[in-house]
């Protein structure tokens, strides 16, 4: 009788603490993506937690000046990036390095050109805590938060009460940032057998896939090293040669390793066509600037990528080697990385908008 | 009183072998180390002169164009034995599912099963190597690689390994 009245007692006392529902959000991706995701046990994916991260994505009150949210430098038309070198946060000021595109982070583990964030909640911390951002504003926004009509109910409806946290908050956030998922390209298409690729696109997905060896005549440009998989990107940390002594020393700063100096993330390739301008820093306007790079201007050191050193479509060749006609295919190719879907796509538009009208 | 003393001596022993090690510990943190960790008895943080006090043997392996390279270092099986992997005798049972999971300092991961490494299942020793042709390794090659002989591809033999991580697999 007593365990009776116990487990009675624990089961109204666990309905008490929780006694809300959610609706899980089914995550849809394609099966070449692979199923190595990460979602902390803590912080399922559910549609009232993403329309919450949604909101705050969009949510310039969470920046010392209110003007400044997630989206001021990740914005939708261009893929979740921006087209400036360095972004600007409050009253103007550079970030230190080039905003990334957010697309397919459900995959990603380390975070940040130089991988500094362990996970997605991790991540969102930093811009709201940098200065230069968001103007270290985390603290107080919780606060004005929950001063608003609107926030009280959507944190109730995503985690049970309407208390709003800073946990809360980058938990929300991560949990749309999951949902970004960019898989509807031409080369998706092509992938699932709706699309024929011309014959320029075809010779430039041939070169990107393949290593180049000389001696068997055959041709490649060797981008899917680093960049291969349908995802278009490894959790990698290389020097692909940018400078001989880079000022921006990148993974060096977060581990202490010489060899690590001017690591960075290889970035995803998804929708690059309209991520421009490219590098951590920033440095090339346009694709043809970075084929370039690749093909006749990488800069020995220590720590250079192996992966860009020696391979040459030119027998004891230094450089790449390769033609014109051949970079301009390659970049036919990128741009069959593009996914006008997923720019267009409403459920990751601007919630907030919706009130003006 | 006697007694007295001799607790003071090994405490103040204690105390500073305690503090030296952190200091050591400390300064160590950039000095390159491969970590052995998971499901392990002890995690290990291997140093180049941790490394040098282990036995040695050589193993071959073929590079990309084919010729074959001469290293040096210690078996993997022997690291993960001092770090207290099952393996012998224990590598049976729901120990047959675990994996080690090499990592390179520049993020490259791949794995092995547990009875590839061990000398009950197989003659080939693969090693942690820390010399090539009785010289330190190369940079973006070391401090630390793993060589894998008998392979048809390179591409498990990890270059600048910085992590060796034991799971189980968990379907």
């Amino acid at each position: 009788m007593f365990l009776v009245l116990a487990t009675a007692g624990i089961l109204i006392a666990a309905a008490d603490i929780n006694p809300f529902y959610t609706d899980p959000y089914k995550l849809e991706y394609p099966d070449y993506f692979g199923n190595r995701i990460s979602i902390p046990a803590d912080n399922p994916t559910t549609k009232q937690g993403v329309y919450l991260g949604r909101m705050l994505f969009y949510e310039t009150k969470l920046s010392s000046s209110k003007t400044i949210s997630c989206a001021s430098c990740h914005q939708q038309k261009l893929a979740f990036a921006d087209s400036k070198a360095f972004s600007s946060g409050i009253n103007d000021m550079p970030t230190k390095r080039n905003s990334m595109s957010l697309s397919n982070l459900l995959w990603v583990r380390n975070f940040f050109w130089d991988g500094r964030a362990k996970g997605l909640e991790q991540q969102a911390t930093f811009p709201l805590n940098d200065p230069h951002e968001m103007g270290n504003y985390l603290e107080q926004a919780v606060k004005d938060l929950q001063r608003t009509k609107e926030y009280p109910p959507l944190f109730k409806a995503a985690f049970g009460t309407t208390e709003i946290t800073v946990d809360r908050l980058t938990k929300a956030i991560a949990q749309f940032e999951r949902t970004l998922i960019s898989a509807n390209a031409p080369y998706d298409k092509y992938l699932r057998g709706e699309y024929k690729p011309t014959p320029e696109e075809l010779n430039g997905m041939e070169l990107f896939m393949n290593s180049p060896v000389p001696s068997k005549n055959s041709r490649g440009a060797n981008c899917a090293q680093c960049h291969g998989t349908p995802k278009m990107y490894m959790e990698l940390f290389h020097n692909n040669g940018l400078d001989s002594i880079p000022k921006d020393i990148g993974r060096e700063e977060i581990t202490g390793m010489e060899n690590d100096r001017g690591r960075f993330r290889v970035a995803t390739l998804r929708n690059i066509e309209l991520t421009a301008p490219y590098m951590h820093d920033g440095r090339f306007k346009t694709l043809e600037e970075v084929l370039d790079h690749y093909n006749e201007h990488i800069l020995s050191s220590r720590t250079l990528s192996l992966s860009l050193q020696d391979r040459s479509n030119v027998e004891k060749g230094k450089t790449l080697g390769l033609t014109a006609q051949e970079k301009s295919n390659i970049i036919s190719f990128l741009k069959m990385l593009t996914d006008t879907d997923f720019v267009n796509d409403p459920r990751f538009a601007n919630p907030h908008l919706k009130k003006v009208k | 009183m006697k007694k007295n003393i001799f607790a003071l001596t090994l405490l103040l022993s204690m105390f500073f072998t305690t503090f030296s090690t952190t200091l050591w510990a400390q300064k160590a943190t950039k000095e390159a180390a491969v970590k052995v960790e998971g499901e392990v008895l002890k995690t290990l943080s291997l140093t180049l002169s941790d490394l040098a006090k282990l036995p040695h043997v050589e193993a071959i392996m073929k590079d990309r164009d084919g010729q074959l390279q001469h290293y040096s270092g210690v078996p993997v099986f022997e690291i993960l034995k001092q770090a207290g992997v099952t393996l012998g005798k224990e590598l049976k049972g729901e120990n047959l599912t675990k994996y080690m999971l090499v990592r390179s300092s520049d993020g490259y991961e791949v794995v092995f099963s547990l009875a590839e490494l061990d000398p009950v299942f197989t003659n080939r020793v693969i090693i942690l190597a820390d010399q090539k042709d009785g010289k330190p390794l190369a940079d973006r090659v070391g401090p630390f690689r793993l060589v894998v002989p008998d392979e048809n591809r390179p591409a498990r033999s990890v270059l600048e390994v910085s992590n060796l991580i034991i799971r189980f697999a968990k379907e």
